[in-house]
């Protein structure tokens, strides 16, 4: 039934984010993109796509990080768009969106406060998403339950916090671990929220989001093997909506070493591929790499429906990889690697 | 008026490297010729000039800032009305490198300007704050209680203020941070404060009267002066790092008094002396921008021309030796002359030693549709194109519908005084036009209008003439030369008395009476029918059978229309086999049903008029082949109608057989006979080709052959099935059309109708309530009354019922009239033209 009124709200939104989706590269995009041969040719391709008149307005000369900026400052244009736009519950779905960019932010704030760095130089460097007001501050704090306490608790940040409050000193491992329960929380929320969304929105936002737990727990416990993060440490901070929970995740937890966890992974048809030995011909991607191509993959699904907030979190998400693809290009033109252009993960072949 | 497109050439151009570009140049300010892109397998940013197109952009958009910034001093930039020509590319360099001059020039200026902005800002903040931390320190010494302080800051915690007050007591030195927040922030500010410091500060607080500009984000908001009282140094980092967090201005605060009286004194000063600095600064960048708005339209279209020459540079091709570039055009065969013309022109100019020269290259490609129009017939010709681009020489039919449009809107929007009405208004657009043009307005309704003021004026005349036909102006009838009826004659032969006038409401008028009826109203409807009852009876019989009869001539004429085609392309089977059967099968039914009409208006009179058979049963009779019973119209009738349903009918296998087992025929044997078709099938064969590029061997060999397409197509494979199929459906869909599309001219009838009643309810229901009443209050009520009737009449009448009977008419021609014989699938003709190209400027309403 929810179908029949969504377009009273949320039609407009839609149709927008799927005109955008349009424009997103094509494989004759990366295919000329990757014959080009300076930065310079890039932007005269980049012209003819969506992106327009991007890169042509600026004085200074092209580098690598300034289309990275552009392409960031471009992404987040669209979606101060949309979120301005947007209509409950559609609205509290986007800043679920940008829930995580905050997290991510909050630790790299910790981490570089521990470095005594200073935080001018920290700031331009978080994600324009997840920004917030009281972003500089977070270096003040000490403890977890101070941050908590004293800056995070008017942020939309401190409904994750309750698991992660603790009185350790912040240390940077201690922030690894801060984020790991950040995202644990965060998503374990937000999977719930699109539950209780039900409808398309479920079907096709609870795919993705498992998928996103997984990965979480996959990376955790390869990242964790010779760091003194014993199994238990790690079972706290594996997400609990995903498809792995609970055998998967108990089976993780006495893992030991890359073989165990893949020997976890065959269990699920879903990572097998991801965990598969690589091909010879298919050069060396890193799981990383592996990861991303499956999210993408999923990404692309949601829009094979209608009437549901998937498309919008699989736009952020495609653009966000379309960006990296971009600047991998970019780097690789600029460092002359001309071997290792072709690495960027396409989206809709 | 063309009635078929230009007839189109490819040629070749043989530019010589050196006055290529002048030739160009030359090329797209008479905009002769469409290019043809000869590397369409390279990509953008491979081809030959795209280091001056990266110039050329360099340059838009050293334009683009200076025109931004010329917009924000609201400096007019002044339109030339001849546009520069391109530049020739020694030029190119001076104007660049103006134009890095000015740049910067302009971005120094406005850096420092924002600098001195910068400062002034600064420099007003803290004076704000001086200001207004007096009172906060003024209202703590006097109330050492502090009680007062709950009134004016009733968000301040009871806890802080004892705490601080205990601090003081003790004697401890106080530290004092003061700033400026902006007023959104405050509350946020305010509790994380709290929060971190655990109580341990005094906030107070004040809004600044003024509005104040971040200079970052251009926003105007309003900001709060705080003052942070604390104890302790550990806190006082933090307060720091709250403050840095919150964007705070922060200013040292004074310690006394005396103090703060000597800064506010210096502070005076400076903002004295930077507001003089700032003003020349501003009348400096104003004198630089007003020059270069002087000349900033010409360098903006001197950069757009030079950007497009070096496209077009990039779709030619280089000949073997590099010595000159080859381009490819359509040219309209007409204007090879002038396209010769220019190159020498552009040679000249180029100062090239070889000239340029045109080659003429036989084609099988389609050619694309070039109709040239005028400012009159372009409207028509855009309502033609709307539907679909005319295939290359096919029959147009936009000269037909510079009659038949206005015509047949105008029988649905048959009344005197709306058409005056809506002639006039087109009247002045057209008188105006020069004027409108050069107001460029931005509205689109207006400008949909205003490009169709010559229909609007066509329309409106047409409206004039039907609306005299029906004798209908604002719904009452016009009495001109005197009703042919007569109501006196009713008494002098003693039909009727002053008794039937008394006893009867409703009385006829009988034309048989001699001399009631003194024969027909010179021109249109007799106006006493304004006065019957019956008179919708009448004019719907009248209407009705006119729309069928109007209808009818319209298709027919498409389907002559079709001959034109047929024998243009050299298909004279098409002729035989699919114009003559639909002719007939048009004409023996419908042309029957029109004959039927007409003969009944002609053969019946006043007097026989009760014996007048009813033309749809004659017509549903047939078809049945009955109605032995009924009176013949005419003698012979049954055996006419019996022939011409047997024509009719014969002619449709004609119609659905007849192509398919002729081209069958052909193919199988009739080789002797083969003759082309046309440009139906070359255009199948051009197709396959144009996928791959041209291939420059071929059409060498064959340039000494035949100028039209010379080259037989090669034997396609011939696929009965196809034909039939196509055949059939074009058939069947034929056969239908004809009684669906006879049904759908009776919208003549019915739009005319309402048009016709509703502008009688207006003026029985709006205007006749001003009539009735007494003449001393009636002037006064007639002026709202007939100010309502004007505004309706406009808004409803013209404006709704005229864009109604618009659309109607727009349909009557795409469907009824067009399918007839109009293909619809060419492709248009875009010459390379200067003045036809957007400018990025202008698109983002700089210009």
């Amino acid at each position: 039934m929810a179908e029949l009124s969504f377009n009273e709200d949320h039609g407009y939104l839609e149709g927008l984010v799927r005109g955008m989706k349009a424009g997103i590269l094509t494989d004759t995009d990366y295919h000329n993109l990757a014959q080009c041969d300076t930065l310079d040719d890039m932007k005269l391709h980049l012209q003819s796509t969506d992106y327009g008149r991007m890169l042509s307005t600026s004085e200074e000369d092209l580098t690598v990080s300034l289309v990275d900026s552009k392409l960031r400052e471009n992404l987040v244009t669209e979606f101060s768009c949309l979120r301005s736009n947007a209509l409950p519950p559609l609205s509290t779905f986007l800043d679920y969106i940008t829930y995580s960019y905050m997290i991510d932010n909050v630790v790299m704030l910790i981490t570089g406060a521990l470095k005594q760095r200073d935080v001018a130089e920290v700031l331009p460097r978080c994600h324009p998403l997840g920004a917030f007001d009281q972003m500089a501050a977070v270096g003040i704090a000490r403890t977890p339950t101070e941050l908590y306490s004293a800056i995070l608790v008017d942020t939309p940040l401190a409904q994750f916090f309750q698991e992660a409050v603790s009185e350790d000193n912040l240390d940077e491992m201690e922030a690894e671990i801060l984020r790991n329960k950040l995202f644990k929380a965060y998503l374990e929320s937000f999977h719930s929220f699109c539950k209780s969304l039900g409808g398309a929105t479920r079907d096709t936002m609870c795919p993705v989001l498992e998928f996103e737990a997984d990965r979480r727990a996959f990376i955790i416990t390869v990242n964790s093997f010779g760091t003194d993060l014993s199994g238990v440490d790690r079972s706290v901070l594996y997400p609990s909506c995903g498809k792995l929970y609970p055998e998967g995740l108990q089976l993780l937890t006495r893992a030991e070493d890359h073989e165990q966890v893949k020997a976890v992974a065959e269990c699920y048809p879903g990572y097998k591929i991801i965990f598969d030995d690589p091909e010879p011909e298919s050069g060396c991607k890193t799981l990383e790499d592996r990861f991303f191509e499956q999210e993408v993959k999923l990404n692309t699904l949601a829009f094979l429906q209608q009437f549901h907030f998937g498309v919008f979190y699989s736009y952020i998400k495609l653009k966000e990889q379309e960006s990296r693809n971009i600047v991998w290009i970019a780097e690789c033109v600029t460092q002359r690697q001309k071997s290792k252009i072709h690495n960027y993960i396409p989206i809709f072949k | 008026m063309v009635f078929r497109s230009e007839e189109m050439c490819l040629a070749q151009l043989f530019l010589q490297s050196g006055s290529e570009y002048d030739c160009i140049s030359e090329l797209g300010e008479l905009g002769l010729v469409e290019f043809r892109d000869l590397n369409p397998s390279v990509s953008s940013f491979q081809r030959r000039f795209v280091s001056e197109i990266k110039r050329c952009e360099e340059m838009e958009r050293i334009l683009g800032y200076l025109l931004r910034e010329i917009q924000k001093t609201r400096i007019a930039v002044p339109d030339e009305d001849e546009s520069p020509l391109a530049p020739p590319p020694r030029q190119v360099l001076e104007i660049m490198e103006q134009l890095q001059r000015l740049e910067m020039e302009l971005s120094e200026v406005a850096r420092n300007k924002e600098k001195l902005q910068r400062n002034l800002l600064e420099l007003t903040e803290y004076t704000h704050m001086l200001k207004i931390t007096r009172t906060f320190i003024h209202s703590r010494s006097r109330h050492e209680a502090l009680g007062p302080q709950y009134e004016e800051f009733p968000t301040m915690e009871t806890d802080s203020v004892t705490g601080c007050t205990g601090m003081q007591r003790l004697g401890a030195k106080l530290g004092f941070v003061s700033g400026l927040i902006q007023r959104v922030k405050v509350e946020a500010f305010e509790r994380m404060l709290w929060r971190v410091c655990k109580g341990y500060t005094i906030l107070s607080y004040a809004e600044v009267d003024e509005n104040l500009t971040d200079l970052d984000t251009g926003e105007i908001s309003k900001s709060v002066v705080f003052l942070i009282s604390f104890w302790g140094d550990q806190i006082g980092l933090k307060v720091q790092k709250i403050c840095d967090c919150y964007h705070c201005h922060l200013y040292p605060h004074p310690e006394n008094d005396e103090e703060r009286a000597d800064v506010l004194d210096s502070l005076r000063t400076r903002i004295q002396d930077l507001n003089n600095v700032l003003h020349r600064t501003e009348e400096y960048l104003r004198q630089v921008l007003q020059k270069a708005s002087e000349s900033a339209y010409s360098w903006v279209v001197q950069v757009k021309k030079m950007k497009a020459i070096y496209h077009i540079l990039n779709l030619c091709s280089f000949d073997v030796t590099n010595k000159c570039l080859i381009a490819e055009v359509w040219c309209p065969v007409s204007d090879l002359a002038n396209l010769r013309g220019a190159l020498e022109e552009g040679a000249r100019k180029g100062d090239a030693t070889v000239p340029s020269f045109v080659n003429r290259i036989p084609s099988t490609d389609t050619p694309p549709t070039l109709l040239r129009t005028n400012k009159f017939t372009s409207g028509f010709q855009s309502i033609v194109e709307a539907y679909g681009v005319g295939d290359y020489r096919e029959v147009s039919p936009a000269p037909y519908t510079i009659i038949t449009f206005p015509f047949l809107f105008a029988v649905m929007f048959g009344d005197l005084g709306h058409g005056i009405v809506m002639s006039l208004f087109a009247l002045w657009m057209v008188l105006t036009e020069k004027q409108q043009k050069k107001k460029r307005s931005s509205n689109e309704i207006w400008e949909t209008f205003f490009s169709g003021r010559y229909i609007i004026l066509m329309m409106g005349i047409f409206s004039i003439y039907t609306g005299l036909i029906y004798n209908d102006c604002f719904s009452k009838s016009l009495n001109i030369f005197g009703s042919a009826w007569s109501v006196k004659a009713m008494f002098t032969n003693q039909q009727w008395t002053n008794k039937t006038l008394q006893t009867n409401s409703l009385l006829t008028l009988d034309p048989n009476v001699s001399g009631v009826f003194t024969g027909p109203y010179p021109f249109g409807i007799d106006p006493i029918w304004n006065l019957a009852v019956n008179r919708l009876s009448f004019l719907n019989s009248y209407k009705m059978k006119m729309s069928v009869v109007i209808g009818v001539i319209h298709m027919s004429f498409g389907v002559v229309l079709s001959v034109f085609n047929h024998l243009h392309f050299r298909q004279k089977f098409n002729v035989y086999l699919l114009f003559l059967p639909e002719l007939l099968f048009l004409l023996c039914l419908f042309g029957y049903l029109v004959f039927m009409i007409l003969y009944k208006w002609l053969a019946f009179g006043a007097r026989d008029s009760s014996q007048a058979p009813s033309i749809l049963i004659h017509f549903i009779n047939m078809f049945v082949m009955q109605g032995k019973d009924l009176a013949p119209l005419f003698p012979g009738q049954t055996g006419l109608q019996i022939f011409l349903i047997v024509i009719a009918m014969l002619s449709v296998p004609v119609m659905l057989l007849g192509k398919p087992l002729y081209l069958y025929w052909l193919y199988r044997g009739g080789k002797g006979l083969r003759r082309r078709r046309g440009y139906e099938r070359v255009r199948r064969v051009s197709e396959d080709d144009t996928s791959a590029a041209p291939s420059y061997e071929d059409e060498d060999e064959e340039e000494g052959l035949d100028e039209t397409p010379g080259r037989e197509p090669l034997p396609k494979e011939f696929d009965f099935g196809d034909v039939l199929l196509y055949q059939s459906i074009h058939t069947i869909e034929f056969c239908l059309g004809c009684i669906s599309n006879t049904a759908s001219y009776l919208r003549l009838w019915a739009l005319s109708l309402a048009h016709a009643q509703l502008s009688e309810v207006l003026w029985g229901m709006v205007m006749r309530l001003g009539l009735r009443i007494t003449t001393r209050v009636g002037v006064v009520f007639l002026v709202p009354v007939f100010g309502l009737f004007a505004a309706l009449t406009v808004s409803i009448l013209l404006v709704m019922e005229g864009l109604s009977a618009f659309l109607h008419a727009l349909r009557l021609h795409w469907v009824e009239f067009q399918n007839k014989f109009y293909h619809g699938t060419g492709v248009k003709f875009l010459p390379f033209d200067f003045s036809l190209l957007p400018s990025v400027f202008e698109q983002d309403g700089l210009l």
